[in-house]
């Protein structure tokens, strides 16, 4: 498998080192030991201290970096790519192409300030179960990089053809390209669903709470002195309230445009292309082949504008939440279509018997009435009655919920395909390839023994491993079986 | 709901070994045995008057050690060793595991990636050993625990071979 003798190796670009520095990636390591010293012997207060400290810390930066691209290069053979790194422990990875599963290039702002990319190539590891492993190629010349992309994604499959040349920010289209063909583009008004998806919510979150936290280890005399109003009236509740929720909006809106800014999904020969970002620009390829089904997730937020977001199951394909996005927000109707394409849908889901919404309202409303039970118990004895009206509402809550997490159910099997769907606060449905279900699993607690209910996981080597239809009917569970897998699959039912 | 329903797919045609549950109730009799030392160290080192909780665990641990014990070495291996069963087909490999909560899993051979044999201190004790089928998806592995380990090892040994001959894409 490993070329008999590796090509001398490749360097990254020399601007790379600029963008180290700047980042200090090397020397982030040796950052707090210098604090440290520097805690310990006292810096002194005049500015030279800290000029030299700074200066101190951009050589070492420097040369940390130097001394990294010195020692990296890398090398593409005709049947494996090969890494070369380290100072002492020289460490050198051979991972041979046909093992390449998905090829990475991505441009964060500063590299892009330098006109270079990085690479990340992701290969299966052995026979491990979960394996991934990947190469990261850190600095390269935009062009390099699109080039290694091309020849380890082609050499693997097909005598190196020209290059194809996927520099969409120009329009310096290469006539001889492959035909590309645009599946979905990010359409800017889809921003405004953004404020009702939990992930992009989270954003102006984090952002407020490292804002609170800078300003809690800012030295004492640069906080402003600032008055706060000492009577909490309506109209300042209420403006502060109007507020919170702007910047939420705001920030969220803004959020989902940094990371979709842009978002393009084309086909091109065996493969789909991804490409989207404000500050880092992704380019994240995905091979037709090896996508085994897709999931269109609906958040409640989201359900209620009619939103979607659809990724596809691919195997050994790490990180797979993020790179397998095909489409990261948007109208429901488009997430399906774009679905539809990739698998075909096995029909209509069959809605679960009503054992399961029983099952689903009592266990919602189970730990309401747990409280509940405590809280009467504390009214009793303490006279504590906040937690029995606690109780209550919870309670009174699982019944929706129970029935959302019911209706959310349902299965369908096909004759290519599969689908299950499960989830009220992220809904999610999930379409597989009959060739992804590699195993079934069925199980059956004692409760659901009583109700004649069954859950069926069909376990998959793509995404998150296994998919469940969730309180089939169990006289059905066999019959599902059998319809998304076939004959192997037969050795499960009951009469045989 | 008065008669127990069927089953939802039927049993594998094999049961384990007998000595599995003379291996469940040597590991029921070690873990009390376990929990009666730890109760026994509370009892001795933490004072008697020590406030609420400590009396609450003084009067719980005792009835949770038994209730663990009555469990652990005279229901469980039973009732495990009742459900648990296994399977080879032509086309597949089928296992029952459980004792409340049943899973049985299937896992076609044409999909299989490694079979591993492993052995634990305990089971060599009793002449076992636990067949591991892998296969590419994390939730799809079959353990066909305690088998006689001539038998395990045969089992392993037809299975890779026969995952040799019929592997597809395997993923």
């Amino acid at each position: 498998m490993i070329d008999p003798a590796p090509q001398p190796g490749e360097r990254t670009s020399p601007r790379v080192l600029l963008v180290h520095t700047i980042t200090f990636r090397q020397a982030r390591a040796l950052a707090p030991v210098v604090l440290g010293i520097g805690a310990a012997r006292g810096l002194g207060d005049g500015p030279a201290a800290l000029v030299a400290l700074v200066v101190g810390i951009t050589v070492l930066s420097l040369l940390a970096a130097a001394v990294s691209w010195w020692r990296f290069s890398y090398a593409v053979g005709d049947r494996a790519v090969v890494v070369t790194r380290g100072l002492l422990t020289r460490s050198v990875r051979t991972v041979p192409l046909d093992r390449v599963r998905g090829v990475e290039v991505e441009a964060p702002l500063l590299h892009r300030v330098f006109g270079l990319v990085r690479v990340r190539i992701d290969a299966a590891a052995g026979s491990s179960v979960t394996g991934t492993e990947e190469l990261l190629v850190d600095g390269v010349p935009r062009a390099e990089g699109d080039r290694l992309r091309a020849v380890l994604l082609t050499r693997r499959a097909r005598p190196a053809a020209g290059e194809p040349e996927p520099e969409h920010d120009a329009a310096q289209d290469d006539p001889t390209e492959p035909v590309e063909e645009e599946i979905a583009r990010f359409d800017n008004r889809w921003l405004l669903y953004a404020p009702l998806v939990g992930g992009y919510l989270a954003v102006p979150l984090a952002a407020v709470g490292a804002l609170t936290r800078l300003a809690d280890e800012l030295p004492e005399r640069f906080v402003p002195d600032v008055e706060g109003p000492d009577v909490v009236d309506g109209p300042v509740v209420a403006i502060a309230v109007v507020a919170a929720v702007l910047v939420l909006v705001l920030g969220s809106v803004i959020g989902a445009a940094v990371v979709n800014w842009r978002f393009r999904l084309v086909r091109r020969g065996g493969s789909l292309i991804a490409v989207r970002g404000l500050v880092t620009r992704r380019h994240t390829e995905l091979e037709i082949d090896r996508i085994r089904g897709y999931t269109v997730s609906e958040g409640l937020g989201m359900r209620l504008v009619g939103a979607a977001r659809a990724s596809a199951l691919v195997t050994g394909l790490g990180d797979a939440a993020r790179r397998g996005q095909l489409f990261p927000l948007g109208p429901r109707a488009q997430a399906w279509s774009l679905g539809e394409r990739i698998v075909e849908a096995p029909g209509p889901l069959r809605a679960h018997p009503p054992a399961a919404r029983r099952r689903a309202v009592v266990r919602s409303v189970v730990p309401g009435s747990v409280v509940l039970l405590a809280g009467a118990v504390l009214t009793a004895t303490l006279g504590w009655w906040g937690v029995l009206v606690a109780g209550i509402v919870l309670t009174v809550l699982g019944v929706p919920l129970g029935l959302g997490l019911y209706a959310a159910l349902g299965h369908a099997a096909g004759p290519h395909s599969l689908a299950v769907r499960s989830g009220w606060l992220l809904r999610s449905h999930t379409v597989l390839q009959r060739r992804a279900v590699i195993g079934w699993q069925v199980r059956q607690s004692p409760f659901q023994r009583r109700a004649g209910l069954a859950t069926v996981v069909a376990c998959v080597g793509a995404g998150s491993g296994g998919y469940a239809a969730v309180d089939l009917a169990a006289d059905e569970a066999a019959g599902f079986v059998t319809t998304a897998s076939g004959r192997w699959a037969g050795t499960l039912h009951p009469s045989s | 709901m008065t008669a127990p329903p069927p089953a939802p797919v039927r049993d594998p045609a094999w049961p384990l070994s007998r000595s599995a549950i003379g291996l469940w109730t040597t590991q029921g009799v070690i873990s009390t045995v376990v929990y009666v030392l730890a109760l026994a160290a509370f009892f001795v080192f933490v004072p008697g008057d020590a406030g609420t909780p400590v009396t609450l665990v003084r009067w719980l641990g005792p009835v949770l050690v038994v209730v663990h014990g009555a469990l652990a070495i005279g229901v469980r291996p039973r009732l495990r060793y009742r459900v648990h069963r296994w399977e080879v087909t032509d086309e597949a490999v089928f296992t029952l595991t459980g004792w409340l909560t049943r899973t049985w899993t299937l896992v076609p051979i044409s999909r299989i990636q490694t079979v591993d044999v492993t052995r634990g201190v305990l089971q060599g004790l009793f002449g076992l050993s636990t067949v591991l089928v892998l296969t590419a998806s994390s939730q799809g592995t079959v353990r066909m625990p305690h088998l006689e380990t001539d038998v395990a090892r045969r089992v392993a040994d037809d299975l890779a071979r026969r995952a040799e001959l019929v592997r597809d894409e395997a993923t």
